[in-house]
């Protein structure tokens, strides 16, 4: 074959990779409406889980995840940035730094699940919280924070040396220099760290399943003590079903799902634009 | 906060004679062969001196000693004195952010910050707590530089929209406003139109009197234009030291008279 044929056969490939890509894509998202089109309406929305397919909803577990959201965010946010200044602008150049980076950078490759496991052992049994909002906030904030550090870690590196030494020259402190321009130069590429942990983080069943989720919560979470309630798991125990009333149950649960994620995303979106 | 370095505008200004700044036995290391090898040298009050030499003759090495800056980077290790109106700045007890108020620097590579004119002007007088008008401070150091009319007051215009003759001297107009008392200016007017180099020059020249001006550059022409003193540096050895003239028309040491000429040694 001349190269040229090579060139062309493997263009073709590429193609045909973007085309079946976007094909899944399309599937998955096709598969999810069709099935729950007919399921999603407000009762669904404000409604409580049920025994029977017809009057069940989501009310609780929304809360559930907004909840989590809410936790995860607030647990994981200020400790991660903090964390990742420390790494890039305070810590000592030297081996033991490096290594305790590299480390935390690579449990951000840690599966959700192993992170269930700890939680369990850590909050649920070890702080005695069960299986509560509360405990479950501090599983996914301890499964965010990798990928806070990683990514606000990143979004520092990028800032320009030029803007620190100027800063500095016009006799700024340390702090200076770090709170009023290199952490709002950053602003943009940490926003975009804190949503892919954030949607990554909420969207997780696994972690969930593992501290004990019960399969049936019909009141709304009121406060982080109370029991534990989500939307992953909610669309994991209605798809153990075998009706076919409650697969629809379970994809109207991922469309919910899907659709706050993609909110937290639109609103990242508006926060990086104004931050620019 | 530091005391060490007393207020200039409201102490007691030494005799004339005496330098502002002044650099003894300062030897700068990035690991290996000093980049700065035991410099000593007197700034005096409200006068130019040039700094020339080679690329990699520490020139650059020479500013960041004199404001403190080298100690941002990790391997840089200084000894020797500098003194400041007579105070140590190297002493233990001194603030280095106070010493770069006193002693501003424009570095070659010092990035406009993203934001508008205003919000680069506003940067430092904020960060040193100044309490007056901004706006005033603004205009004040803008006019100065020769930007005021240019931008036709908008303090608002981001520092984007800036030529780069401009821009270097926005660079200027914000080192400025926090009313040092010496400015370091590294390679002012390099990759600049001539007409664009030719305003920074008669910048320096207007400047000069308020503040003591030091201008480090691989520019001869400029360096025999602007400045009343001229040190030679070579491998981080201070070669000669003279009045601008006496250097450039009767160097005493064969290294400068080669340099000058052009004759590689
Ligand atoms: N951050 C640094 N790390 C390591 N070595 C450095 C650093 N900065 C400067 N040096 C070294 O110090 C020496 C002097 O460099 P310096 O930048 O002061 O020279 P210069 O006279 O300003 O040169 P130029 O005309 O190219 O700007 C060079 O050998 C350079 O390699
Ligand atoms: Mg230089």
């Amino acid at each position: 074959m001349t190269p040229l044929a090579t060139r062309d056969l493997l263009g073709t490939a590429c193609r045909l990779g973007a085309a079946l890509t976007l094909t899944a894509a399309i599937a998955l998202l096709g598969v999810l409406l069709v099935q729950a089109l007919g399921v999603v309406d407000v009762g669904f929305l404000a409604g409580a889980p049920s025994r029977f397919a017809s009057r069940a909803g989501v009310g609780p577990a929304i809360a559930g995840t907004l909840w989590l959201a809410v936790l995860t965010a607030a647990l994981s946010f200020p400790v991660g940035i903090g964390a990742a200044v420390y790494f890039e602008e305070y810590a000592p150049r030297n081996r033991l730094a490096g290594l305790a980076g590299s480390a935390l950078a690579n449990m951000a490759g840690v599966p959700p699940v192993v992170f269930g496991v700890a939680g369990l052992a850590l909050f649920v049994r070890g702080m005695g919280l069960g299986p509560t909002i509360l405990a479950a906030g501090l599983t996914l904030a301890m499964l965010a924070l990798p990928t806070v550090l990683v990514t606000s870690r990143t979004a520092l590196r990028e800032v320009p040396r030029g803007v620190r030494d100027a800063a500095s020259a016009l006799g700024a402190t340390r702090w200076q220099v770090i709170r009023r321009q290199v952490l709002p130069a950053a602003g943009p590429g940490i926003v975009t760290g804190l949503t892919l942990a954030l949607t990554r983080t909420v969207g997780a069943a696994a972690p969930l399943l593992v501290l004990g989720a019960p399969a049936f919560v019909t009141h709304a979470p009121r406060t982080p003590g109370d029991i534990l309630t989500a939307l992953p798991t909610q669309a994991f125990t209605w798809s153990t079903r075998t009706e076919a009333d409650f697969a629809a149950l379970a994809a109207g649960t991922a469309v919910t799902l899907l659709v706050l994620l993609l909110t937290v995303n639109l609103g990242a979106l508006v926060l990086r634009r104004r931050l620019r | 906060m530091s005391d060490a370095l007393h207020d200039p505008g409201t102490g007691t200004p030494g005799p004339p004679a005496t330098p502002v700044l002044s650099a003894t036995g300062l030897t700068v290391r990035f690991g290996g062969r000093p980049a700065l090898a035991d410099v000593s040298l007197d700034f005096p009050r409200g006068r130019i001196v040039a700094l020339i030499g080679p690329s990699g003759s520490g020139k650059t090495t020479l500013l960041r000693a004199l404001c403190r800056m080298n100690e941002l980077i990790p391997a840089a290790v200084t000894t020797g004195s500098v003194r400041f109106e007579g105070a140590e700045l190297y002493a233990p007890e001194v603030d280095p952010a106070e010493v770069r108020r006193r002693i501003g620097v424009v570095l070659r590579e010092s990035a406009l910050f993203p934001g508008s004119i205003f919000h680069n002007v506003a940067f430092g007088p904020r960060a040193s707590g100044f309490a007056g008008d901004l706006h005033a401070l603004a205009e004040e150091v803008l006019a100065a530089v020769g930007l005021w009319a240019e931008v036709g007051g908008d303090l608002d215009l981001p520092a984007s929209a800036l030529s780069a003759g401009q821009r270097r001297r926005l660079c200027i107009a914000r080192t400025l406003a926090v009313r040092p008392r010496v400015l370091l200016l590294d390679e002012p007017a390099s990759a600049l139109d001539p007409v664009a180099a030719a305003r920074i020059e008669s910048l320096i020249h207007s400047l000069a009197g308020d503040v003591a001006v030091v201008v480090a550059t691989s520019d001869l022409r400029l360096a025999a234009r602007v400045s009343d003193v001229t040190a030679h540096l070579d491998r981080g050895e201070l070669v000669e030291c003279g009045p601008t003239g006496t250097v450039f028309t009767n160097p005493r040491s064969k290294r400068t008279e080669a340099y000058l000429t052009g004759r590689i040694p």
